[in-house]
């Protein structure tokens, strides 16, 4: 009795990793239909093509995501991006942020101790 | 003739020279950029109310990071703490700054 219950305890657990695992699985990195419009200043693989354009490869998603919505959102002013960013859904940005943040590239946290 | 070419790319090159590097000094940005260091310093750093990571600042063009601030010190960008430190910066602060963080050490 004992030992079925653990057996079922450990048939749970591991249904619960597949499902963790699995929606990872399931959606491969895609390239949002977006991008091409970005890559004009930041470049396609997120490396920006001119010094006054921010990289964005490598650059924190979540951060990317916050800067795209506060364009939209017209909080953070620049006339490029906002034009850019008032037709993008949630999940665009989503998405958008994800790419270029996989995206290798040449953004680092300074060290403070560093010289 | 080629006087006067040399005169003529001499001149062109001081003009290109201010707005290209804006005479950013790394030394002296070195220091001025320790308040940053505090959130940009730290990987993975959390901003909180929204959360969202503080980004990575190191290896970005000193093009944009000066920017960047400029944006701040005006309000163009919304960061109550980014405009708090921002304001009090000086055209040659934030150019020292740029040129700094730009190129500054990576961690460990």
């Amino acid at each position: 009795m004992k030992t079925s219950s653990m057996k079922s305890a450990h048939r749970f657990v591991a249904v619960l990793l597949l499902g963790a695992a699995l929606p990872a699985l399931a959606e491969p990195m895609v390239t949002p239909q977006q991008v091409t419009v970005c890559a004009a200043c930041h470049g396609a693989d997120g490396k920006a093509v001119q010094p006054i354009y921010p990289h964005l490869a490598g650059q924190y998603a979540n951060y990317l995501a916050q800067a795209l919505k506060e364009y939209r959102a017209g909080t953070r002013k620049n006339p490029i991006m906002t034009a850019q960013a008032t037709s993008l859904t949630d999940e665009d940005i989503e998405q958008l942020a994800a790419y270029f943040s996989a995206q290798p590239g040449p953004l680092y946290t300074p060290n403070v101790h560093g010289k | 003739m080629m006087n006067s070419v040399r005169c003529a790319a001499a001149m062109l090159a001081l003009l290109a020279a201010p707005a290209a590097l804006a005479g950013g000094n790394v030394d002296a940005g070195r220091l001025k950029a320790n308040t940053c260091m505090g959130c940009h310093g730290i990987p993975g750093y959390n901003n909180a109310y929204p959360t969202y990571r503080v980004p990575k600042l190191g290896g970005q063009p000193p093009e944009y990071l000066a920017a960047a601030l400029k944006a701040y010190k005006s309000g163009e960008r919304p960061h109550k703490t980014m405009q708090a430190q921002a304001t009090s910066l000086s055209e040659q602060d934030i150019a020292d700054i740029a040129a700094y963080l730009a190129g500054s050490p990576a961690q460990p």
